[in-house]
């Protein structure tokens, strides 16, 4: 049966679900989206990718410009701000009641297990993440210049280089070896 | 200190940051050493606040807010903190534009390759603090 398609309430539900149940950084919630989405047909590996890089691109919280992107590619202008506001709003709620009431949750036995668990799923998401992204190249002919990317990727991170700078440094040195051939499938072009 | 004074600094220390916590050494200069609106045991809290909370961790900076200036001061955290994410939009259209020239197209592969390779030390980093505190909490 086909997947019903994307309104933008679904938008709104699905980025407010995935985004506000994942402790340990935003990009546990991008694999989330990523999972529902492609299973649903509502974004494509290479849209992902895409908006993956753009988000990274993107001054302040990494999740938070992936969903706008992602509300900005389906719905423009409405479709962003409504993504922003169920990715932000609910952990905003939560995050200011915790420091009103002047809660440590994290003070528990249970909870700090709990958390630990979380962590560790979150863990196992990103790495998710990275296969689903890097997949695409080292299953093509394009392996070794992916490979050899990723190593210089890799050494600027570990001598400290921040991450915007390595992905800024790998944009140039992409934008200079220019491949004729395709490589994985491209996002549709905008209407 | 005013509302829009707070929002501003807040506002600098998300919008020269490129992940969650990126923002705190701006945060802690300018509202910790600077301003002394907030202390470091404050700062320190707010951080834990977002750190055990599901939900984007740059969400610590509405708990910064709040320890700063109250409910509004959280509203003016919560605004800090989304500011920034809308400059993907600009960001997205010129890359779609862009994206059938082929050094766009490579740059953009290249950033994505790039991306996926940093996400293996975060996730490892992950899974090692993980494993460390589930150590604690059984040892």
């Amino acid at each position: 049966m086909a997947a019903p398609p994307l309104t933008l309430g679904r938008l709104v539900w699905t980025v407010a679900r995935d985004v506000n149940r994942t402790v340990g950084g935003g990009l546990a919630s991008m694999e989330l989206l990523r999972r529902a989405y492609e299973r649903a047909g509502w974004l494509t590996p290479a849209e992902h990718a895409l908006l993956v890089a753009v988000s990274r691109l993107t001054p302040g919280t990494n999740i938070l410009a992936y969903c706008t992107a992602l509300g900005w590619l389906r719905y423009r202008g409405l479709g962003a701000l409504l993504a922003l506001l169920a990715s932000s709003v609910p952990a905003t709620v939560v995050v200011a009641t915790l420091s009103a009431a002047l809660v440590r949750v994290d003070e528990y036995p249970l909870v700090q297990t709990l958390l630990a668990v979380a962590m560790l799923v979150g863990s196992a998401l990103i790495l998710s993440t990275a296969w689903s992204l890097l997949r695409p190249f080292l299953l093509t002919s394009r392996r070794v210049w992916a490979l050899a990317l990723m190593a210089i990727g890799l050494a600027l991170a570990v001598a400290g280089v921040t991450p915007v700078r390595v992905l800024l440094i790998a944009a140039v040195l992409g934008a200079l070896t220019p491949v004729p051939v395709p490589g994985p499938a491209r996002p549709e072009t905008p209407p | 200190m005013s509302l829009l004074t707070l929002y501003l600094l807040l506002l600098k220390a998300t919008v020269t940051s490129f992940s969650g916590l990126g923002s705190l050494p701006q945060i802690r200069q300018d509202l910790v050493v600077t301003a002394h609106v907030l202390t470091d045991e404050q700062l320190s809290h707010a951080v834990l606040i977002g750190r055990s909370t599901p939900g984007p961790m740059g969400a610590y900076v509405v708990s910064a807010g709040f320890l700063a200036s109250g409910w509004a001061g959280a509203a003016v955290g919560w605004l800090a903190l989304v500011t920034p994410a809308l400059a993907v939009i600009p960001l997205l259209v010129a890359v779609r534009r862009w994206h059938h020239q082929p050094r766009v197209r490579s740059a953009v592969d290249a950033l994505v390759v790039a991306g996926g390779a940093l996400l293996l030390p975060a996730g490892y980093q992950l899974a090692l603090d993980a494993l460390r505190q589930l150590a604690k909490v059984v040892g």
